[in-house]
């Protein structure tokens, strides 16, 4: 229908549709993000009046500066094991759930921390692992619960995952029930016919075709995990002694708390291209090893 | 014709929303052209202490109606925003608050923007160090003293010592000692460190600089040491006296075992409900300390850093103007400032105001001329300690990261995971870096 217009109108439907969207995106993303970007020329604090440019000075600082790149080889060990957990417990929730009836209260079950917002959810744990878990690993005397795992740096940091992987799971659960729910019944029923049990049919079927449900987890848990901020401030304030502050984290209180707004915004920019890089080449992988049924 | 329609809803829709994208200068304006000296001046005010804001509200109004030209309105900081956010965001967006409540070492990043307040009378009625002064020029006005130093529960500390509890007998380290085990040996526990970077670190951490010397340019000189990487940390004796006392307060504290998990909450809910004897915080606390124990006597010991009484510290307590009112100048219209400076002398200089002040919002005023006693017994006694000349300043001016930085450096030295050697280390490394 569009096509016998003229190219004028079709502009013009083109713009109803998109054009406040577009113009939304423009405003509250693009200007920003290259605004940001200018920013990190200068050495602005944040309030002042006044600035001065000071060429790469910034990004010479954020080379150079330990604490930003000791949180990023943090960043990355808590995004492997996160994206690993997050995905290997998603994808046999599902697997469980798709395979018996009457699962709707599982998956609803599993889905539910999903709704609960970052802050709420790191302040309810809190309360778990201070308290809850210390009871009762005195009460049944296992050393390992006894203290709070929050106030012991490398376990504050399995907390972190464990919570994010109690997250995020569920929600990944729901995309990989969609993803077996689409792999289609001929070619398992003529696998079955071909004698491929269960174990068989799940390695050379069903994890083939499932590929694009785990590139859109993977890049969805990637993401989050490079970017997480809300938990790590609700659930250990980067604590014990700064011991599991994440990249996000770091960057925010070079900016907002040190009032170095130049060096962390390029410490933000510097983030998104290694977090742009390892997403696209995830993306570009995955789907390599895409097949057709 | 349907078409249109939708079409012209969508131009409106779409204007509408970059007319209301572009309209946040406009109130300023507008307000100015209808603010004659005859008609209502509105300001408004960014509150950045939360537990005074149903107090400041009542405030204003009775303030409007005081003065019935001018009206003020609220705005407040979110929940967990710190001031110098919020303010730089209002100034971001060209609409900055009239009077806005920062930090203190927030102001003077603000120097371009704010009111030169030098030719104010309350000026001369303020405490000493209350204001901020850059190039000889008052920037702010001293809205709250806050003070720091252990809180005590008189009924836990007089069931220890056997009678009433005599706050002057505790001027040395031993003196200390000695109490903890009073307390201990009265089958409670003696004290309770709360493990927050800021307690630790803007609090605690404070009395390695104000107690080296009585003469402010002396810690002054210290911290210009630190800065240029010439100050011996490890070899200070303050820093030693203190970090002694801290070891022995790491004996004697509550969660010995597990030093880093304790929240904030649970410093007022044992100090409450008399588990311990003491506990290193400051008279904020005190509506939460209430809830658990409405009607007890509290006060303050000072953190002795020696065995010698007359050690300058070891008498003292923290105090600190903690609050400061800035007024706007890029933005506000000469009728708005004035309105501000006037609201700043009703609270100084009206008995409405000094009542708001001390009896509503429970707050310590940095004025000499203000003569009511605060009802709460963590004011009262710091104001006995400021009016027996018995404190030692609370560091306004540290860098803004200090707390976050060197708080987790105490958090370390309380689990044990760096030895003494190690945190002076850190806090020289931290001087040496700072911007």
């Amino acid at each position: 229908m569009i096509a016998e217009k003229g190219k004028l109108a079709r502009l013009r439907s083109r713009l109803i549709f998109t054009g406040p969207t577009l113009f939304i995106f423009f405003t509250v993303m693009i200007v920003p993000f290259f605004y940001g970007i200018y920013l990190t020329f200068t050495d602005w604090d944040g309030i002042s009046t006044r600035y001065s440019f000071v060429r790469f000075d910034n990004y010479a600082t954020v080379m150079r500066d330990g604490v930003f790149w000791k949180s990023f080889i943090l960043t990355l060990k808590y995004v492997a094991v996160s994206v690993v957990l997050i995905n290997v417990v998603a994808f046999f929730l599902a697997y469980a759930l798709t395979r018996r009836k009457r699962s709707n209260l599982y998956r609803t079950g599993f889905f539910l921390p999903n709704l609960v917002g970052g802050i709420i959810l790191g302040l309810i744990w809190q309360f778990v692992f201070n308290y809850v878990v210390v009871n009762i690993g005195r009460e049944l005397g296992i050393p390992l619960l006894a203290h709070s795992w929050l106030a012991d740096p490398a376990q504050a940091m399995w907390a972190l995952v464990a919570v994010t992987v109690w997250q995020y799971a569920g929600y990944m659960m729901v995309i990989y029930i969609a993803g077996l729910m689409n792999v289609p019944s001929d070619v398992l029923e003529a696998a079955s016919i071909d004698g491929a049990t269960g174990w068989r049919q799940l390695r050379s079927i069903v994890l083939p075709l499932m590929i694009p449900s785990f590139s859109v987890c993977v890049f969805l848990s990637l993401q989050r995990g490079f970017l997480a901020y809300d938990l790590n401030l609700s659930l250990t304030q980067g604590g014990p002694f700064k011991s599991t502050e994440l990249v996000s984290m770091v960057i925010y209180n070079k900016a907002f708390l040190s009032r170095e707004y130049g060096v962390g915004q390029a410490e933000a920019f510097v983030l998104f291209l290694i977090v742009a890089a390892i997403t696209l080449l995830q993306v570009y992988f995955s789907k390599k090893m895409e097949v057709e049924a | 014709m349907q078409k249109k329609a939708s079409l012209l809803c969508l131009l409106m829709a779409f204007s509408l929303l970059i007319a209301a994208c572009g309209s946040g200068n406009r109130t300023e304006s507008t307000d100015a052209s209808s603010s004659g000296s005859e008609q209502t001046v509105k300001i408004t005010l960014l509150n950045s202490k939360s537990e005074v804001q149903e107090q400041l509200e009542e405030a204003v109004n009775v303030f409007h109606h005081d003065h019935p030209n001018i009206e003020i309105e609220i705005l407040t900081t979110g929940n967990g925003q710190s001031p110098f956010e919020k303010a730089s965001q209002l100034y971001a967006a060209g609409n900055p608050a009239t009077i806005s409540m920062l930090d203190p070492a927030d102001v003077e990043q603000f120097k371009d923007r704010i009111l030169d307040l030098s030719g104010e009378k309350w000026v001369a009625d303020a405490i000493d160090n209350s204001t901020t002064v850059v190039d000889g020029k008052v920037l702010d006005f001293p809205f709250a003293v806050e003070g720091f130093g252990f809180i005590y529960n008189k009924r836990v500390l007089d069931e220890a010592v056997g009678g009433s509890f005599d706050p002057a007998s505790i001027q040395t380290r031993d003196g200390l000692k000695n109490l903890f085990m009073q307390i201990e040996a009265a089958g409670k526990q003696a004290l309770h460190i709360s493990p927050l970077d800021w307690s630790l670190g803007a609090h605690f951490l404070n009395f390695l600089y104000a107690d080296q010397s009585q003469d402010y340019a002396q810690v002054e000189t210290f911290i210009e040491k630190l800065r240029t990487g010439n100050a011996d940390v490890a070899g200070n004796a303050v820093f030693n006296g203190l970090m002694d006392t801290f070891d022995l307060m790491k004996e004697h504290n509550s969660d010995k075992k597990s030093p880093l998990t304790a929240t904030y909450d649970k410093g007022p809910e044992l100090i409450g409900n008399g588990e311990v004897g003491l506990w290193f915080m400051g008279n904020w606390a005190w509506p939460n300390i209430q809830a658990f124990d409405p009607e007890g006597e509290y006060g303050f010991l000072p953190v002795p850093i020696s065995n010698n009484a007359s050690d300058y510290g070891n008498t003292q307590i923290a105090t600190a103007v903690t609050k400061r009112l800035v007024v706007d100048k890029e933005r506000s219209t000469p009728d708005q400032q004035a309105a501000a400076k006037q609201f700043l002398e009703w609270l100084v200089y009206e008995s409405n105001g000094q009542d708001f002040l001390v009896n509503k919002a429970s707050i310590i005023p940095a004025f000499k001329n203000i003569a009511l006693e605060p009802r709460d017994p963590l004011s009262k006694s710091i104001k006995d300690y400021m009016n027996r000349g018995k404190t030692v300043v609370g560091m306004t001016s540290l860098p803004s990261d200090h707390w976050s930085v060197l708080g987790a450096s105490m958090q370390k030295y309380l689990a044990n995971v760096i030895d003494r050697a190690g945190l002076a280390k850190e806090i020289e490394d931290y001087w040496k870096n700072v911007k």
